[in-house]
Parts: structure tokens; sequence; C-alpha cells
């Protein structure tokens, strides 16, 4: 099956070319930047011993590749209206396995864990897998960066809609939204595509991008506030191959 | 000698341990908050001498913990620093009355800046 993108002409070249998601990019990468540049001077200072240095230099890897998956997803969205991409049944089970085990590094590097909430009954979804990677990447590096202490994050998949529809969502048990926050994110996402803020010190940039994926595979994006922390998650399509069998 | 207690409100982890890394070796003492709500517990718990504060805090901003400090006249003369990505968005007479004494830019400063900024604070 192919598609295009065809359903927000206008739409993505004018937010990801516009000068708000400039700012909101360069916001967004201050952050590791500036993280990796103090990382460098100290040991440039060469006052660390070699553990520390190995940490420091394990640290700004991670931090190098979080802030390349970022403008990785801004130049996939830039060119989301003119790309042909292809959408197949994908095993989300698997996709998020690859994932898990793609950010374990990274998670344990900050003491923190994420897994899959595994199911019973395998399901398949319409997607591009390129795209859903990203969008499921985004939500975890959201959730790594809010959840406290050692909690876990769980990556879920769901059906709804009795079965017409998949659910994958990465629940975080960070702080929970304000009812203030959670109405101004949830005015924001209907609204969509803008920027949205998940939180107070996120541009939304991302949640703008990965908004644009789901759109671009018929699916949207949405986020449940819990009492400790949130599910942001992505619905799809669920694929009729199973039903056939 | 009681050492100078510093905590430190920074919601991304390894540039809290960076900060606190060479605040210890310059002889000070550290407490790490990730976020305001667990800033005024240690404030309350650990009396510290000053707080090194991000601007853009999960949960809430910096101002709301400021705002919060100066409703109390024993937090409200803790000096602070406030350290973050939008230091130029920020005046420090504006701030100064909420007792934020400097203001250091996280793209810009040199990691020993911060022993330089709460040493000027504590004279």
């Amino acid at each position: 099956m192919s598609a295009k993108s065809k359903a927000h002409e206008g739409v993505i070249a004018g937010p990801l070319v516009g000068l708000s998601s400039i700012v909101a990019a360069a916001h967004e990468l201050k952050s590791p930047l500036a993280l990796v540049r103090q990382l460098s001077l100290s040991l440039e200072s060469g006052d660390l011993s070699v553990s520390q240095q190995k940490q420091m230099l394990h640290q700004i890897s991670l931090t190098a590749e979080r802030a390349l998956r970022l403008t990785s997803d801004l130049t996939r969205a830039a060119r989301l209206d003119d790309a042909l991409f292809e959408l197949e049944p994908i095993n989300p089970t698997q996709l998020c396995e690859d994932i898990v085990r793609e950010l374990t590094p990274l998670f344990e590097a900050h003491g923190r864990r994420v897994c899959l909430q595994v199911r019973k009954h395998p399901l398949l979804l319409v997607a591009n897998r390129d795209l859903l990677r990203r969008i499921i990447m985004n939500f975890s590096d959201n959730a790594l960066h809010y959840a406290k202490g050692s909690d876990v994050v769980e990556i879920q998949i769901k059906a709804l809609n009795a079965g017409q529809t998949i659910r994958l969502g990465v629940r975080d048990y960070g702080p929970a939204l304000s009812m203030d926050m959670w109405k101004s994110l949830q005015s924001k996402l209907s609204t969509a595509p803008q920027p949205v803020h998940a939180r107070p010190q996120s541009s939304g940039l991302g949640l703008l991008i990965v908004s644009q994926f789901a759109d671009a595979m018929q699916g949207s994006i949405g986020v449940t506030r819990h009492s400790n922390g949130a599910t942001f998650y992505v619905d799809l399509h669920a694929s009729r191959q199973l039903s056939w069998l | 000698m009681k050492l100078p207690l510093v905590l430190i409100v920074e919601d991304d982890t390894w540039l809290a341990q960076q900060q606190s890394r060479v605040l210890v070796a310059a002889g000070f003492k550290t407490v790490i908050s990730p976020h305001a709500l667990s800033a005024i517990e240690a404030i309350d718990d650990e009396a510290p001498d000053v707080i090194l504060l991000d601007v853009l805090l999960t949960g809430s901003t910096a101002f709301a913990l400021l705002h919060e400090l100066q409703s109390y006249g024993d937090t409200g003369v803790i000096p602070v620093i406030l350290c973050t990505n939008v230091a130029a968005d920020i005046v420090l007479n504006d701030v100064a009355p909420y007792g934020v004494k400097r203001i250091l830019d996280k793209t810009t400063m040199e990691p020993r800046d911060v022993v330089s900024a709460v040493r000027s604070v504590l004279v």
C-alpha cells in the first residue's frame, strides 16, 4: 500500500519552516548542546578520574544521539509532504521490542528502565514503520525526561473500538499534569497541528512533529492524564490481515 | 567547620550531577532537587545557604518556587542564582525582588562559574 500525506498540504511546510518552529527547534537543541559543552569543558580540565571521564563521554554520546534524533525528525517532517511512503501491516510488539532494545542503554545511563507490556494476543496495525518508530521514540524520550527517580517507563499496546483501532502508548510516572496544563494541552491537541506544550519547559516541537507523522498515517496522537504521570499515545488503524486468517 | 550547602534545582540529571561535582570539589555540600515540589521539601529539611535554580522546570516554573520562597521570612532571604538557557530573556533587576542575586547563562558559562557565583552571593 502506498500513500502520500495529502491531507496536510500546506500544513507541514507552514509550521515547520516558520520562524516559530525555528525558534522552537533552537530552544529544544539548547539544552543538549549546553550539557555537551559543560561536560566537554570538564573533560578538558583534566581533573577527573578515569571512570568519571568514561561516564562523561558516555553521557556526551547519548545526549548527542537524542539531539540528532530531533534534527532527523525535523528534516523527515519537512519532507513529509513530498515523500511517498509505504503503509504496511506492522506487528507493533516487534517494533516496540526493537525500540526498547535501542533505548535501554540511554535509560540505564539515567538509572531508569523502559519496558514493553507484553500482550497475549498479537495485533497488526497499518502504519509506516519509520514514522511509527519515530513517534514511539519521541514519546519515550519525553517520558525519560519526566520519569521520577528509578521509575519504569512502559510502552503499552491496546486494541480499541472492537479491535479497529490500535493504541500505542508510552506511560511515564513523572509529576502529574496540573488541571490548567491539562486543559491547555487538550485544547492544543484538538487543534493540532500547531505547537503543543506537553509540559512547561517543552516548546512542544516534538509533539508537533509526531502529530504530523500520525496524521500522515491517518492516525492521531493524544495524552491521558494520571494522578502520577501521563500516557502519550498514538491511535492507528488495525490491519485486517489477521481477521482473514 | 560547617560547609555551605547549595541546593541545586535542576531537572536535567546529568547537568545537576555535573554542577554538584564542581561545587563539591570547591568545598561545598550539595543537594539536588529535580523539580519545584521536591525543592520546597529540601529547603524545609536542609535549610540551604544558596539555591542554584533552573528556570524551566518539570511541573512548574522557577517563578512559582520564587513566589513561594518570598512568602516566608526565613526562606525569602536565601540567595538565589538562576542558571538557565533563557538567561537572555531575564533582566536581573526584574527578578531581584524575588531574591535572585545572579543569573548564569547555561549556554555560555564555564563549569567553574557556578563556584564563583555561589561564593559571590555568600559574601
